[in-house]
């Protein structure tokens, strides 16, 4: 639909603007800067500063270019003495209070309060009085500082609070000249998302108080870089001086951020100078671990690999990646282990996922334009926290709907038109009567078979039909669904289901996969899967996978990650290479996983943290990671960026790790970058034809989603039932205590202990309270923490968060159904 | 002097609707009933009745631009009567506040609305609860609720008090209070009529401009239109303060000379000379002696220079010191400034300042050339016009008693000894 457009002249010079742009905006778009200190091109119109004033004809008073939209045929001066007076007015209003210290303030160099004054002002003040004196340091969170007498009162912050966040957390105290920004009570401004108000500040008054007064902002060496956090791969800036990171601010790119990033990827950054770094390879020698050379570390490793190939086949190694690496690191990983190991033992993940999607791969965009987003499994605001950003816009601004299937409560549900639960557990039964309540709603056929939705689920039929029929009747669909928290054959389901929903005349529809981990579809694109070589070419494709990788390209379906530590506890796994995991912690089942591991004739681990896994392995490698490796990573929205280094690393980038080892089983690596390998797998991965260093410099690029391959109508299986147990749900957080954000972090005051919550029904059966103090166990494991009594789940489940590496909350998960005993202490 | 307000302001007990309704309360409703919405429209349009809250704008336009098609509409009545001078709304709210729910009912009825709040100024607690009797007295007696006397007409009447806030007797910052937002006023457009309380089209009008509906209703436009001058109809309370024997609020037909207001409020005070007056509440510019007998209406007022306003009189004699008064009023203006638009926020606070200087004797020409750039440089670059309010007393005073201000200079000082 094209939308409206009008033509007005600013300054004589014509624009033609789509209906609705405000007198800004317009003339930003044909090269005329009017100045602005209140208004934010992604938040709403406040018209405060005054600083816009600019002379409309026909208007008899000056106006506010930001609160006016552009009409047909209207004409606007910017620059006639009446507006120059106005400006010069308002500049010298906007300074009456404001201090000169501008030669030790953090945003010198970067202030539009600056600039301006140095293009519209009248370079000299007529205020003979002393200056107002005011709060110079007023911590609004351990991360914010308010430097009250620099506010000019322009209102950003509070409407970012208000508009973006919806949270109302900071907002205008008092009146007239004795307005301050604050919060209730003045309990800490410490939302997710706090940190953009540093950024949209004018003038430098909110600070970032690890960055104050550390180095001016022309020092600094800028990198246009990503966030290594979620999967939103956001946008960043990243500033160091003097090889040690400074700051971190947004770098707006609206096909993913929107120009905010979270304030893990703001604040959640002490990693990259770790006491915890791997900094020299090591290999153990009688169970000491002694420093070693790389070239030593990696000719271990290739001979070690090589006669235990020799000796026990290549099925008897494994490799465990990395969702957080780069494509890159991980296409040459898979070519190591494919083409020089010889085995499909290839996997980095707990849950099953499939690459490929039988119907559009969404960006996030796609969030706005799509009248219906459905979440399934998802909890945005834990995991993929710009989403939850983008989501409320949609729902609030632009009058979209939202409904939610998820099997606990998350943050998103008030913005939800409908919204159920399932029990948890059953997400293969609700989400096959989802598909087959589509599918009658449709006339289609091919859903799979569901028995006793209610009984196996929690939901009534009527419900999902209700669910079902919001799905139908919308004309874009946007179904985000998030495999990590989806068990069985969950994900063939959502496949299924978009499958027929695509066969809606009256709609269109897509989905977006979203796996939390940074690049976990970068990983199954690249191939770490044991059934899929990159591109989502499957193992049945032979005269594919012979076309691109050669005859000796091994087709034999390999093990999963479970399937691998079954192996290695068993003893038929000899050697096992693990690129930048910790599945001890991360993986469900840790304890078994430690034991399993302990068996392993030959661990590598490649990490750049020491982890529970690294203390156990016979080679270490030093991996840079985030911040020094430069490399691409595909975001859940499908669009592959380009991560630049902002530090120089002391030790090798990972890809010349690879070439050493691909090198050792005698495959060709000379690689000069980062972008040599990008060149290769552009050639050989389907779908990334397109990517290249010049292709995603800005933006970056979308790549096309492979077709899905599920064919079959997939099969329901009612969960197995707990016994006199609970079953349990771990719940994502965002800022959980683990290697990357450790103890001494800056954002250490999110972190909390781990909570179990209880529905209200089985706590009043067990006579639990809220703060009680419960035991959650399950086999030799158990967990000693305070039980909250909240419908978070479904009777007969408890929520327990992730909070952090120490809690161990994986290890709790000991069997298929993940049943756990909730006892009060 | 026709009396259409205050008729019966005295009467005992005139607070129950049991005295109000003997008086004739109340008849306008059987009379509107009678006629279609569009028709009591009609009427008010036709009698010209203007805004008495201070703008003036016509009533019957202002409701004929609520948004067409567009369900449910608002109405919010302004009771937030903050401007200094003013206290004609508190006499009709504490004395008579059946006539108020009385013209809310049939002005509601006019804009096909069914649900209206009385927003009252934060101090007007007693009133405010004087007028929740009333409410309770009327629904009791059917006039508000639903199917209002068989006409099948509903309406639901609520009150709500302010923090105390000048700036929320401007219309949309009233609405922002209203709904529990910060009280400070919002873009224009989109209007009231198109956009108001909760986003729906909402008709915001003043104690007195509601309170006069009844009777045009009952005598009909054209006997209210031949009261007062020919584009100023009807009658105005006009409060009358300062240095006047008698301070009052007094009803005049509108196009009365300022000198027999003053007349009416039982002259100057000691039989002194007047120097100043300001006629429409402290926004609006004050004026001298060469106007006192400049008829009180809106048009008069304006081509003298300044504005009806709220309708608030305020009388100085020889005696006042102009830069003193003009510094008091400057205060309220730094006191009141939302602080949303910086050129009033920092700019009020400064002139302030400077009228400080001026009065203890530091000033000089220059000083006063500041000033009045700095009002050039807040007047009518903000949002609402409380920066013009501001900027109003000080231009003004400077313009007519310059030589107050030269008096207080340094030199002249120095030179005085």
């Amino acid at each position: 639909m094209e939308k409206e457009t009008v033509t007005l002249t600013i300054d004589g010079k014509t624009a033609t603007v789509p209906k609705g742009t405000n007198v800004v905006d317009a003339a930003k778009s044909i090269g005329i800067e009017i100045p602005i200190f209140c208004y934010h091109e992604k938040m709403i119109r406040l018209g405060c500063c005054r600083m816009c004033l600019v002379e409309v004809e026909k208007m008899p008073k000056l106006m506010t270019a930001c609160t006016i939209d552009a009409t047909e045929g209207m004409v606007v001066k910017n620059d006639t003495p009446k507006v120059v007076k106005g400006r010069q007015g308002v500049l010298e209003f906007t300074l009456l209070n404001h201090p000169l210290d501008c030669p030790v303030c953090d945003k010198g160099g970067e202030c539009p309060l600056q600039d301006n004054t140095f293009n519209y002002g009248a370079g000299d003040t007529r205020m003979e009085f002393k200056r107002f004196n005011n709060v110079k340091k007023k911590e609004l969170s351990p991360v914010i500082t308010l430097d009250r007498e620099r506010c000019i009162a322009c209102q950003r912050c509070t409407t970012f609070s208000e508009v973006i966040e919806r949270d109302q957390a900071l907002v205008m105290h008092n009146r007239g000249f004795h307005n301050d920004i604050g919060t209730f009570n003045d309990q800490p401004y410490d939302t997710r998302f706090s940190g953009n108000v540093i950024d949209i500040c004018p003038v430098g008054a909110l600070t970032n108080s690890i960055f104050r007064f550390q180095a001016r902002t022309w020092d600094l060496d800028n990198s246009k870089t990503l966030c290594a956090h979620c999967a939103c791969n956001c946008n960043i800036e990243f500033g160091a001086r003097e090889n040690e990171l400074m700051r971190i601010v947004s770098r707006p790119n609206d096909a993913v951020d929107d120009g905010w990033i979270c304030d893990k990827g703001r604040f959640g950054y002490e990693f990259v100078a770790s006491q915890n770094r791997i900094l020299e390879p090591g290999i153990r020698k009688d169970g000491e671990m002694h420093v070693a050379s790389l070239d030593e570390a990696c000719d271990e490793t290739v001979s070690k690999l090589k006669s235990i190939v020799e000796e026990h086949g290549p099925k008897s190694v494994g490799f465990i990646g990395s969702p957080f690496a780069s494509n890159e690191e991980l296409y040459l990983y898979q070519k190591l282990m494919r083409m020089g190991v010889g085995t499909n033992n290839i996997d980095f993940k707990a849950y099953k996922d499939t690459p490929g999607l039988p119907v559009s791969h969404y960006d996030f965009t796609d969030i706005e334009s799509a009248d219906l987003t459905v979440l399934i499994g998802c909890d945005p605001t834990e995991e993929l926290p710009i989403l939850d950003l983008r989501i409320k816009k949609a729902v609030i601004r632009l009058g979209r709907r939202l409904i939610v299937l998820n099997d606990q409560k998350t943050l998103m549900d008030k913005y939800a038109s409908l919204s159920l639960r399932y029990d948890v557990g059953s997400d293969e039964v609700a989400l096959g009567g989802l598909a087959k309540a589509v599918a009658e709603g449709l006339k289609q056929d091919g859903a799979p078979k569901v028995d006793n939705l209610k009984r196996a689920s929690g939901i009534k039929v009527d419900e999902m039909r209700d669910f079902a029929g919001k799905m139908t009747s919308a004309k874009k669909v946007c179904v985000i669904y998030n495999p990590a928290a989806l068990s069985g054959n969950s994900v063939a389901i959502v496949k299924n289901l978009l499958s027929i929903l695509d066969k809606n005349p009256e709609g269109e529809c897509g989905a977006i996969p979203a796996a939390p981990a940074t690049n976990a579809l970068g990983a199954m694109d690249m191939g770490i899967l044991p059934d899929f070589y990159p591109g989502g070419i499957s193992l049945s494709d032979d005269s594919k996978i012979k076309e691109i990788w050669g005859e000796s390209a091994p087709t034999e379906k390999g093990f999963t990650t479970c399937e691998m530590f079954g192996k290695a506890a068993s003893g038929d796994l000899k050697a096992l290479v693990v690129f930048r995991s910790n599945p001890i912690v991360d993986f469900p089942g840790g304890d078994k996983i430690e034991e399993a591991l302990k068996k392993v004739e030959f661990l590598v681990a490649h990490d750049m943290l020491h982890t529970e896994t690294t203390a156990l392995a016979h080679v270490v490698i030093p991996s840079i990671g985030p911040g020094f490796d430069e490399g691409t990573t595909t975001n859940v929205g499908g669009r592959v960026q380009y991560r630049r280094k902002g530090l120089k690393a002391e030790s090798f980038p990972d890809w010349r790790v690879l070439a050493k080892l691909l090198s050792g089983f005698e495959i060709e690596a000379k690689y000069l970058d980062s972008f040599t390998v990008t060149a290769e797998l552009a050639k050989k991965v389907p779908g990334y034809e397109e990517i290249r260093r010049g292709s995603i410099q800005k933006e970056g690029k979308t790549r096309p989603a492979q077709a899905s391959v599920n064919g079959q109508t997939p099969e329901v299986t009612s969960p197995g039932s707990s016994g006199d147990g609970f079953k349990l749900r771990v719940a994502e957080k965002l800022f959980s205590k683990n290697k990357i954000l450790e103890s001494d972090s800056a954002l250490a005051h999110h972190f909390s202990e781990p909570k179990a919550i209880l529905n209200s029904v089985d706590a009043e059966k067990l006579g639990i309270k809220t703060g009680d103090r419960v035991k959650v166990s399950a086999g030799n494991r158990d967990l000693s923490i305070e039980a909250e009594v909240e419908d978070n789940c479904n009777p007969g489940a408890v929520v327990v968060s992730n909070a952090g590496d120490e809690y161990r909350v994986l290890a709790l998960i000991q069997d298929h159904n993940a049943t756990v005993q909730v006892s009060k202490e | 002097m026709t009396k259409i307000l205050f008729k019966d302001i005295d009467v005992e007990g005139l607070t129950t609707l049991k005295v109000y309704q003997k008086l004739g309360g109340y008849s306008s409703l059987k009379k509107a009933f009678s006629m279609k919405p569009e028709e009591v429209l009609n009427e008010v349009k036709n009698s010209g009745l203007r805004g008495r809250g201070g703008a003036g704008f016509p009533t019957g336009l202002k409701w004929s631009f609520l948004a067409k098609d567009s369900f449910p509409r608002y109405f919010a009545c302004n009771a937030d009567e903050s401007e200094p001078g003013t206290c004609k709304d508190r006499i009709l709210l504490e004395k008579n506040p059946h006539l108020l729910i009385e013209g809310l009912i049939v002005s509601s009825y006019a804009c096909l609305i069914e649900t209206g709040y009385i927003y009252f100024r934060g101090e007007f607690q007693d009133v405010a609860d004087l007028m929740d009797e009333a409410i309770a007295e009327a629904y009791k007696k059917g006039y508000l609720g639903k199917n209002i006397m068989g006409s099948g007409f509903n309406f639901d009447l609520y009150t709500h008090l302010g923090a105390g806030a000048y700036i929320c007797g401007e219309e949309s910052a009233l609405l922002n209070s209203l709904t529990g937002m910060r009280g400070e006023p919002r873009s224009k457009p989109p209007f009231p009529a198109v956009q108001g309380l909760y986003d729906k089209p909402t008709v915001i009008n003043n104690v007195e401009t509601v309170c006069a509906v009844p009777w045009i209703v009952n005598e009909g436009s054209e006997a209210y239109k031949s009261i007062g001058t020919e584009k100023s109809t009807g009658t105005k309370l006009v409060s009358v303060s300062g240095h006047v024997n008698k301070p009052a609020n007094v009803e005049i037909d509108l196009g009365t000379p300022v000198s027999k207001i003053i007349e009416m409020c039982g002259g100057m005070r000691d039989g002194n000379k007047l120097k100043a007056f300001i006629p429409g509440g402290s926004s609006v510019p004050m004026l001298g002696i060469e106007h006192i007998d400049v008829p009180y209406d809106y048009e008069s007022l304006k081509e003298a220079g300044s504005m009806l306003g709220s309708g608030a009189l305020i009388v100085m004699d020889e005696t006042t010191n102009i830069v003193e008064a003009t510094m008091r009023l400057a205060y309220f203006y730094m006191h009141e400034s939302c602080g949303k638009c910086t050129p009033c926020r920092e700019g009020t606070r400064w002139l302030y300042q400077m009228l400080g200087e001026v009065l203890n004797r530091r000033g000089s020409p220059e000083t006063v050339k500041t000033l009045q750039d700095a009002c050039d440089n807040m007047a009518m670059k903000t949002f609402c016009p409380l920066a013009d309010a501001a900027v109003a007393p000080v231009v003004s005073s400077i313009e007519l008693f310059p030589e107050d201000y030269e008096s207080f200079f340094a030199e002249a000082s120095a030179t005085a000894g």
